[in-house]
């Protein structure tokens, strides 16, 4: 099998409410996946999905080949999740928790409970409503790695995280993946996961706006250019250049952007006398909150 | 293939052993000491009790079953096992919905109706305790309080049905949570409002010449039949029974094609 997931024309409303909008993607068996975007996207509305803990107004979701919802019990078997904000039955003992989660999915090796909350540092005999929102997160993870499930879905799994234990979750997702696992991941946070991610999705209202490796991403990140010239150029000719986007002038001063090949840019500049050339890229955390806040791209 | 048994069930029991030992033994308590006032009250002959109220049947001390069928399973029992039920009942499903817990225990290998009702399989024990601890009180009683002429059997077939009634209502605030996925509070409030409506709407009735209307009340069930006299009133289980069993039926038909809301 070579598809972990797989969402065809995934569409949920809440009443007028859009949810999620026509998403069709497909994560490979094996891979760290990273789904982002931000808040009320829709990432959490196509986990609920996948864990047919919600179900969809039309469209599909075929999950390790099977269907969230006919298969649903055979499904949670081979599943590890972590909810976006993970709640468990705060008067018990994480212990105790843990191994009562365990117990429904038919016994977990205790010696995987207690290795995991050694690594992550987590008192099992701790109260859950007595730890803070960083170690109950740190429960949660515990309860969706410690099955060693063939895929995990993990919401905004950073979320609450201190940056040293988030370097230990990465670690275990990278292990994870070492292990054939596949990992389905959200976050509102490019470089929290970047690190980690084979591919990533960005999803804004709902839709798929762009799915990529990091490196594609990055390579598609535009170049900002400033070009200093002897005295003031005609703005709007640089503006009808292939590629060159956002142009302004400010008195002798021309900023833009280029996507691809700057060859035309660098050309139309020289008609006129340079004083001074300045070009960088784009850094993948602005060219993430282009695609959040840019024009929709089909 | 692993399982997972009955896992939902024994940790909801195990979670609620003070709970429902709490409940029982309060109601066991409270039984046995009003049931304790009998020898006092038989000699007082209660000609206090308003006409209006002679449905609830207040008015007849001059026998042990008259007098229990009053103020202790015409009353206090059934009241409580109410509120077990309609409180308990709000915990099946609706707690959990509320703080998002559900949303973890369902991505497990249970199905919906499995934990619906493995959960409601340990609110029936509750309520099964309940009825041991109130048997066990009127037997503990029944010597010293002049309530002989009750037999074993009479107090076993009235708390059979105090049992069922407390399924009832338990049936009834799960099934209500269940289809819904309303509030805890509101499940609660809803179902226990529910029983204390239809506790008066079954003593009032033949006040108000609408005697018919006891039939569709569950305390008629309940206590109409007599069973304190007349011992297991076989029918009567069975319209409670029956009763419990659609309401999670309907509740677990909902609650499997629904949304789990956040
Ligand atoms: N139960 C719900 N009822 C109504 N609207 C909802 C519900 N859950 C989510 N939404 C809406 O759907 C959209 C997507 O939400 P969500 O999937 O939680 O986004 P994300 O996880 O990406 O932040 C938001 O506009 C949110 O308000
Ligand atoms: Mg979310």
């Amino acid at each position: 099998m070579h598809t972990a997931i797989e969402l065809t024309e995934l569409t949920k409303s809440y009443g007028s409410r859009r949810g999620l909008d026509g998403l069709s993607l497909q994560v490979r068996a094996g891979e760290v996946f990273g789904y982002l975007g931000p808040n009320g996207a829709g990432k959490s509305t196509t986990i609920r999905l996948l864990l047919d803990l919600i179900r969809p107004t039309s469209g599909s979701a075929r999950v390790l080949g099977l269907d969230p919802r006919a298969d649903a019990a055979r499904l949670h078997r081979r599943t590890g999740y972590l909810a976006g904000d993970f709640v468990v039955d705060g008067r018990r003992r994480a212990g105790e928790c843990l191994a009562f989660l365990a117990r429904l999915r038919g016994g977990v090796p205790a010696h995987r409970i207690t290795g995991l909350a050694a690594r992550l540092d987590v008192d099992l005999d701790a109260r859950i409503k007595s730890l803070s929102k960083g170690n109950r997160q740190k429960v949660g993870l515990i309860q969706a790695f410690m099955h060693e499930p063939e895929l995990l879905i993990l919401d905004e799994p950073t979320s609450g995280l201190d940056p040293l234990v988030q370097q230990t979750f990465l670690d275990m997702v990278g292990e994870a993946r070492d292990n054939g696992q596949t990992v389905f991941m959200s976050s509102h946070i490019l470089s929290e996961v970047e690190a980690v991610t084979d591919r990533v999705a960005i999803i804004r209202e709902g839709a798929l706006v762009a799915l990529d490796t990091v490196d594609a991403l990055r390579a598609r990140s535009s170049l900002r250019v400033r070009v200093t010239f002897a005295a003031p150029v005609p703005a709007g000719e640089f503006a009808a250049l292939p590629g060159v986007q956002h142009v302004s002038a400010d008195g002798d001063t021309l900023t833009c952007t280029v996507d691809g090949s700057p060859d035309a840019l660098v050309k139309a500049a020289a008609q006129y006398t340079v004083t001074g050339l300045h070009a960088d890229t784009q850094d993948l955390e602005e060219l993430f909150q282009a695609y959040y806040t840019g024009p929709r791209a089909a | 293939m692993t399982t997972n048994g009955g896992a939902m069930f024994t940790k909801t029991l195990y979670d609620n052993r003070r709970i429902f030992t709490v409940w029982a033994l309060a109601t066991g308590l409270l039984a046995l000491m009003y049931a304790a006032f009998y020898p006092q009250v038989s000699a007082d002959a209660m000609a206090s009790v308003p006409e209006s109220m002679s449905g609830f049947g207040l008015d007849d001390t001059s026998t042990a079953a008259g007098y229990l069928q009053g103020p202790v399973f015409g009353l206090l029992v059934p009241l409580l096992a109410t509120f077990y039920g309609a409180a308990t009942g709000a915990r099946t499903i609706s707690a959990d919905e509320e703080s998002g817990y559900l949303d973890l225990l369902l991505a497990h290998p249970i199905g919906r109706a499995r934990l619906l009702l493995q959960r409601f399989a340990a609110l029936a024990a509750g309520a099964l305790l309940i009825g041991g601890a109130v048997l066990a009180a009127m037997l503990a009683v029944r010597d010293g309080a002049d309530l002989g002429s009750v037999g074993a059997g009479g107090f076993a077939a009235q708390t059979l049905n105090l049992t069922l009634l407390a399924l009832l209502f338990g049936a009834l605030a799960t099934g209500l949570g269940a289809a819904t996925g309303l509030t805890r509070a509101t499940v609660f409030g809803v179902t226990a409002g529910l029983g204390v409506a239809v506790f008066a709407l079954n003593g009032f009735a033949p006040q108000i010449g609408a005697g018919g209307l006891r039939y569709l009340t569950p305390f008629h069930y309940y206590i109409g039949g007599e069973p304190l006299k007349n011992g297991v009133q076989v029918a009567d289980a069975a319209v409670l029974a029956a009763a419990s069993a659609v309401l999670i039926a309907a509740g677990t038909w909902r609650f499997v094609r629904r949304d789990l809301g956040r």
